[in-house]
């Protein structure tokens, strides 16, 4: 029962933070190694923004925010401007900025390990057995709600079908009146956004250290390539998957190996089958790169 | 004044264990295109390899595997040996992998093994490493012409690796690797079969990579699966962006470079909390030169050099 509790809440972590990096992959066509470090950013800033004393929801909402438009603000200033320069030069920008911003929180916050100051609270008891807290029921919530929430918008509206066309021909998108640089930036505010998120989330459940942005990085790595690179609903799959998997291998292997299990599961997939879980219902056509 | 002439000596000694990684890494690269992540596998591999060849045995209170004793040069040449069976092991799998599938494929594999390297207590002593390793020639030199006496022999080595690479890129294995880059189904056409060049690339590159790992345990005295991380791939890589990708001189500018740039502000004295200040501050320079870099002058300091073939009639 432990481990349908764990792998719930891995998962929906995972979920969040992963959607932002596939949406990114899909739509742009290259590896955000600074997506990962997104996470990182929003964990201090909810850090900040509670021990201004602001409210710890209005805090959330802020973080999102500010996390929304920091990716715009990356994207526009030093993606945009080298598109043209091939996927390895995209790449290794995003390393660069992983740095700038790894670098950057850890000058102004310091290498101590960090907390949340939330009040403690008791799981909630079914049957004399514990199964969450109020804040991991609501983080498991956030997760839902992002998923639906991404779904509905990419498939019920407008700008979401733009997205969606722009990511799949972008020639024939501009055509039909879609605008790639409208739907750019709302695909960087969404993904950034949501992993803000997913980093305050992170640092409820555990505690906030510099490492974690990187940590994160491998397993978002190893749930996109699970579902298949550039695939959002893969993705989605592949995060339950993979944090019920992680959990289900702890119990036989030592839990300093955690993430090693997600990284061979990369290795696995992408040797065996590197189209991922999408090929389960047909995915991955013709990729853009 | 010594004390600075020392600080020049250790950073040019570990700007040459750079430089040899940057070589290695501009042959696959540079050379034959492949995104290798996980140079850091093979860095790793052999930096461990010599430990325990040379090392003496196990103290009760460690417990690593092997431990022989060894000269260094048996150590170095284990090095080679087991940085190319790495390669040949993690290539065989992958590098029919395109592109994206085999940057990240190799980085699962350098972190994979790292945390071997952590958790496998009986092979390599664990988190705690492997210390006290006794640089060469100690019983030979004075202490105090030890430090020159190692950059002398780094920089030859240094020397005879850029010799290779260049020979290896110069001639018909490496024309052929530029080939399979621009356009690899019209090699094929030529008769170039990617995967053994590719193959046969990456073993190189695995062995030179241990080599320098092995000169990196010279160079620290110890081995610690800390050292290992992702981080070392992704500062080559930096290191030869900057330096220019494709190009072998552009590699050891790079890696000079490179550490230069990181290590200098080591030699001032701080308080622990400047120290770690100055050590973030440290990686925001750096992934800001990468971001720089790439925006104004991708092709790195020395870009590489177009082949000139000579046409009939002169």
């Amino acid at each position: 029962m432990d481990i349908v509790i764990y792998g719930l809440i891995s998962g929906s972590v995972i979920l969040m933070a992963s959607i932002g990096f596939s949406m990114t992959l899909k739509a742009e066509g290259f590896i955000n190694i600074a997506h990962g470090q997104m996470l990182l950013v929003g964990a201090y800033l909810g850090l900040l923004f509670t021990s201004l004393g602001i409210p710890f929801l209005l805090a959330l909402v802020l973080v999102v925010i500010c996390g929304g438009v920091l990716g715009v603000f990356i994207f526009q200033a030093f993606f945009a401007p080298i598109k043209a320069r091939g996927t390895l030069a995209l790449l290794f920008t995003s390393v660069g900025l992983a740095y700038v911003m790894y670098g950057l929180v850890g000058m102004f916050a310091g290498k101590r390990m960090l907390a949340y100051d939330l009040p403690p609270v008791r799981a909630y008891v079914i049957d004399d057995t514990p199964i969450m807290t109020i804040y991991e029921i609501a983080i498991v919530a956030a997760a839902i709600l992002s998923a639906l929430g991404i779904h509905l918008f990419l498939s019920r509206t407008w700008l979401g079908k733009s997205i969606r066309a722009v990511a799949d021909n972008i020639d024939l998108a501009r055509i039909r009146g879609f605008d790639p640089r409208h739907s750019s930036n709302v695909v960087w505010f969404v993904a950034s956004g949501l992993a803000a998120l997913a980093g305050v989330f992170l640092g409820v459940l555990g505690s906030l250290h510099l490492q974690m942005g990187w940590q994160q990085s491998v397993i978002i790595l190893a749930a996109t390539v699970l579902g298949g690179l550039g695939s959002i609903y893969g993705v989605m799959l592949a995060a339950v998957v993979l944090g019920f998997g992680m959990e289900i291998g702890i119990l036989f292997l030592p839990t300093s190996y955690r993430t090693a299990i997600a990284f061979a599961i990369i290795i696995v997939v992408l040797c065996l089958k590197p189209d991922g879980l999408q090929s389960l219902w047909g995915g991955a056509k013709a990729r853009r790169f | 004044m010594e004390g600075l002439l020392l600080f020049a000596v250790s950073l040019l000694s570990l700007g040459a264990i750079y430089a040899i990684l940057c070589l290695a890494l501009n042959l696959e690269a540079g050379g034959a295109g492949l995104w290798d992540l996980g140079i850091v596998s093979f860095f790793g591999i052999g930096a461990y390899t010599y430990a325990l060849l040379t090392a003496p045995a196990a103290e009760p209170h460690q417990n690593y595997l092997l431990g022989l004793g060894l000269s260094p040069v048996v150590g170095l040449a284990g090095a080679a040996v087991t940085g190319a069976i790495t390669a040949l092991l993690i290539g065989l799998p992958t590098l029919r992998l395109k592109r994206e599938y085999f940057l990240i494929t190799t980085l699962a594999f350098a972190e994979v093994l790292r945390q071997v390297f952590a958790n496998e207590d009986w092979l390599t002593n664990g988190v705690a490493g492997i210390y006290g390793l006794e640089q060469p020639f100690r019983d030979v030199l004075t202490p105090s012409t030890l430090p020159y006496a190692f950059l002398v022999i780094i920089l030859a080595s240094l020397a005879i690796v850029y010799w290779l690479v260049a020979k290896v890129s110069g001639d018909g294995f490496g024309r052929a690797l530029k080939a399979l880059r621009e356009n690899e189904p019209l090699a094929m056409t030529a008769g170039i079969y990617p995967f053994s060049h590719y193959l046969r690339v990456f073993m190189l590159a695995g062995a030179l990579s241990g080599v320098a790992g092995a000169y990196y345990v010279w160079y620290n005295t110890l081995v610690v699966p800390g050292q290992f991380s992702s981080n070392v791939t992704f500062f080559v890589w930096t290191a030869l962006i900057i330096g220019g990708l494709g190009n072998n001189r552009g590699a050891l500018v790079g890696g000079f470079l490179f550490v230069v740039m990181h290590d200098a502000l080591r030699f001032i004295q701080a308080s622990s909390d400047m120290a770690l200040f100055l050590s973030s501050l440290r990686t925001v320079m750096i992934g800001a030169a990468l971001i720089l870099i790439l925006r104004f002058r991708p092709s790195g300091l020395l870009p590489e050099r177009p082949a000139r073939i000579a046409v009939g009639g002169r």
